[in-house]
């Protein structure tokens, strides 16, 4: 079983250190990335998926800062790597996708040298010449011709440089991809074939793919998971099925009717009430209560953990008697 | 499988516009192209490129083109541009076969020719010499020709001029700038000009840009200075580069303490007005190329390390950079091809202006008498030294000016010219 989990995060919190205090973009987040999964991290802009899909690599660089938690990959624990040895670990094992593909590659490197420095940077043995045969095939299967291998990243679309970004890390077999919002800046139907590329490459390669957005759409797609973050927590999680069909989280439930859908005729689009909460001066309890329908008095109060309600689908929420229960039998433990 | 992935349009056609033909193709043809859509622009950098490459070439070799060396005095003083010197000439009747002061040896036991001169003016002096030089030569030569010419001395030109009319004498001697000046070939018809007493042709010896105050040639040290200029110009700005680059790049990545440490040094010397310090530098650090040198790249480090580390401060954020983080790179690595090679076009830009610039301080320091040696030939010595004699010789001061200005006025059209070219997406800002 525990093979399975190919990166496992325990109680994560990350810190932003500004002037006005210090913000907690992501808090107390503990979750398993299964092997061999497309595990879907949604979310409204600000709730800090972006800041838990870096803090993956110890990207962190500036006012930011891991303040607490574990993380697992692959039996090892990244926290107690030094800073110094995380370069071969990114890039060789995780890899990122960015949201912008206009401004994540080197505007004065070939394309070319923007993969052959991946190879060799992990890889300094090998030579310019298989570097090259390597980087060749690999942007070939990834559907982009030989000769554009010599482009510069302006030379290209979109598209294309998305897939370059792919190609950098598979150039090595990287694990675990993460991938940051690597479709919002594409048209739909540049989006569908990237999609549908990024699932073919999960197959081809046994990946492991992070897909972090803020569009259930995509989402619903490609993910075997789905992982719901509100307020730098998270809120739900399950198998994007189960999910879809029964959001048990109000958060959940409210963001599935948010979505526009052709079938339904309930004329207006629901609007959920309220705004995200300052994650400065977060609301005490659950995060979510200013906004939410079911309010309870628990709610303003006690945080609820994440836990199992149905089978494989875990929510942090007072409303199931499994989260109260378990959290009784930690009062008294 | 994978071929149904790419049906991207790929020859989708795209409005044609000059940023994006200009970005699609290398510098070379970048530059060619640019014609068509700067316009006269184009010619104005062509024409500074020429200018710059016409000065680096005459800084490099000004012995090609320059005829005399930079301090040899070759001439009297004050002399006009394209004026003669005066030089003693002989006048001979039209029909006379002499050319040379050598024409009138004879043998030994024939009388003396007889030649007049003027009395007052050094031209007797100088033909006695010349006779007597000539005549040493003659003695170890065969042929027993003797050269002692019997000077007649009379009181005007045209009493000289008219002894030779008359056939008292074979010829006189006078300045050429006489014969030329006064109409006297046109006042004696039967006479002309011949040789200078030394054998060169009487108009030789002219000045293109005139004579200074000592009998240097101002052409010559107009060209021995491109030299100075362009070191000056050149090296301050590569020291300044060398320390100002490096520092930018060092304090923008890392920042924290260091940063605004540097900084604060950087904008303190940024602070004061750029004359000033050099001028204070080099009055301590005395007149020589080198101190000159180093006063002006002092001056120049700011202006590289703010515009580097403010580059640096951006392209760090830029997402590239993070995305080299995300495949494993070093900092060493980030440094060297990501924010270095998107720095340095800034660099560039700022390079051929401030060389026209350090080139412009450092003939101000000359010009002051701060900074060079007096002996050497530099254009702000040069115009220091045409001030003082503004009224009798204004050539003197005019045309090392002028290359002061030309120099300038190339660099930086050729740098902001090249920067427009090379940048097009700057044309916009």
């Amino acid at each position: 079983m525990i093979d399975n989990i190919l990166y496992s995060i325990r109680n994560l919190t990350v810190e932003y250190t500004t002037r006005a205090g210090s913000v907690k973009a992501v808090e107390d987040v503990s979750m398993d990335i299964r092997r061999g999964e497309i595990l879907g991290l949604v979310g409204e802009s600000g709730c800090g998926k972006s800041t838990l899909g870096k803090a993956l690599m110890r990207l962190h660089t500036g006012p930011a800062r891991i303040t607490e938690g574990e993380l697992w990959f692959d039996g090892r624990d990244l926290m107690t790597l030094p800073l110094k040895d995380m370069p071969d670990i990114r890039g060789a094992e995780i890899g990122m996708v960015f949201q912008d593909p206009m401004t994540s590659l080197n505007p004065v490197q070939r394309i070319l040298e923007h993969i052959t420095e991946t190879i060799q940077t992990h890889e300094p043995e090998i030579s310019d010449t298989d570097a090259r045969k390597r980087a060749e095939e690999l942007v070939e299967r990834l559907g982009i011709r030989r000769e554009r291998i010599m482009d510069y990243p302006h030379q290209m679309s979109g598209g294309m440089r998305q897939r370059v970004m792919i190609s950098l890390a598979l150039s090595l077999r990287a694990k675990l991809v993460i991938a940051d919002e690597p479709t919002t800046s594409l048209d739909v139907i540049v989006e569908a074939k990237f999609l549908d590329l990024l699932k073919e490459l999960q197959k081809e390669f046994g990946l492991t793919i992070l897909l972090i957005t803020h569009n259930i759409g995509v989402v619903a797609e490609i993910s075997d998971r789905i992982a719901v973050m509100y307020a730098a927590k998270l809120a739900e999680l399950g198998d994007v099925n189960d999910v879809f069909a029964h959001p048990k989280h109000p958060y959940t439930q409210a963001l599935m009717r948010s979505v526009p859908n052709i079938k339904l005729d309930s004329g207006e689009l629901y609007k959920m009430a309220g705004a995200p909460p300052d994650l400065s001066h977060p609301p005490a309890g659950c995060r979510f209560h200013p906004r939410c329908p079911y309010v309870m008095d628990i709610c303003r109060v006690e945080v609820p953990p994440l836990e199992a309600v149905e089978g494989d689908q875990l929510a942090a929420c007072w409303l199931y008697p499994s989260v109260l229960a378990k959290s009784q039998e930690k009062m008294h433990a | 499988m994978t071929a149904t992935k790419d049906q991207l349009p790929k020859n989708a056609p795209e409005a044609v516009s000059w940023e994006s033909e200009l970005e699609r193709v290398g510098f070379v043809r970048r530059i060619f192209l640019a014609r068509r859509w700067y316009g006269a622009d184009w010619w104005f950098v062509t024409i500074a490129s020429v200018m710059v490459v016409a000065f680096i070439i005459v800084a490099i070799v000004p012995g090609w083109f320059a005829p005399y060396g930079p301090d040899a005095i070759v001439g009297p003083r004050f002399l006009a541009p394209g004026e003669h010197p005066a030089v003693p000439v002989l006048i001979v009747p039209a029909d006379s076969k002499v050319n040379d002061l050598k024409d009138l040896a004879v043998p030994a036991d024939q009388p003396r020719p007889s030649v007049a001169v003027v009395i007052g003016v050094p031209t007797g002096g100088a033909l006695n010499e010349q006779a007597k030089a000539i005549d040493e030569q003659l003695r170890n030569e065969p042929g027993g020709l003797r050269l002692r010419p019997q000077i007649d001395r009379y009181a005007t030109i045209d009493q000289a001029l008219q002894a030779v009319v008359d056939g008292t004498d074979l010829a006189a001697v006078i300045q050429s700038t006489e014969w030329e000046k006064q109409g006297l070939a046109q006042k004696f018809p039967t006479l002309r000009e011949a040789n200078t007493i030394t054998g060169e042709i009487s108009t030789a010896g002219g000045f293109l840009l005139g004579t200074n105050d000592i009998g240097q040639d101002v052409l010559s040290r107009l060209l021995w200075g491109t030299r100075i200029a362009l070191i000056v110009g050149f090296s301050s700005s590569i020291v300044a580069l060398v320390f100002g680059v490096p520092l930018g790049l060092f304090a923008g990545f890392i920042g924290g303490p260091m940063d605004r440490l540097l900084s604060l040094i950087m904008d303190s010397l940024y602070a004061f007005p750029g004359l000033i310090l050099a001028i204070s530098i080099t009055a301590v650090l005395g007149p020589s190329i080198l101190n000159i040198i180093v006063a002006i790249a002092v001056l120049y480090v700011p202006t590289y390390y703010r515009i580097v580390r403010g580059q640096t401060l951006s392209v760090k954020e830029e997402v590239y950079v993070e995305a080299a983080r995300s495949i494993g790179a070093r900092s060493r690595e980030i440094l060297q091809r990501y924010i270095f090679p998107n720095v340095i076009p800034s660099v560039a830009i700022i390079f051929s202006v401030n060389v026209a610039d350090a080139i412009l301080t450092g003939a101000g320091l000359s010009f002051l008498g701060l900074g060079l040696p007096p002996t050497i030939a530099d254009w702000g010595i040069d115009v220091a030294r045409g001030q003082r004699f503004i009224q009798t010789g204004w050539w003197m001061i005019t045309y090392p000016g002028l290359a002061i200005i030309a120099v300038v006025l190339a660099f930086s059209m050729m740098g902001e010219g090249l920067t427009e070219i090379f940048n097009p997406k700057l044309r916009e800002r």
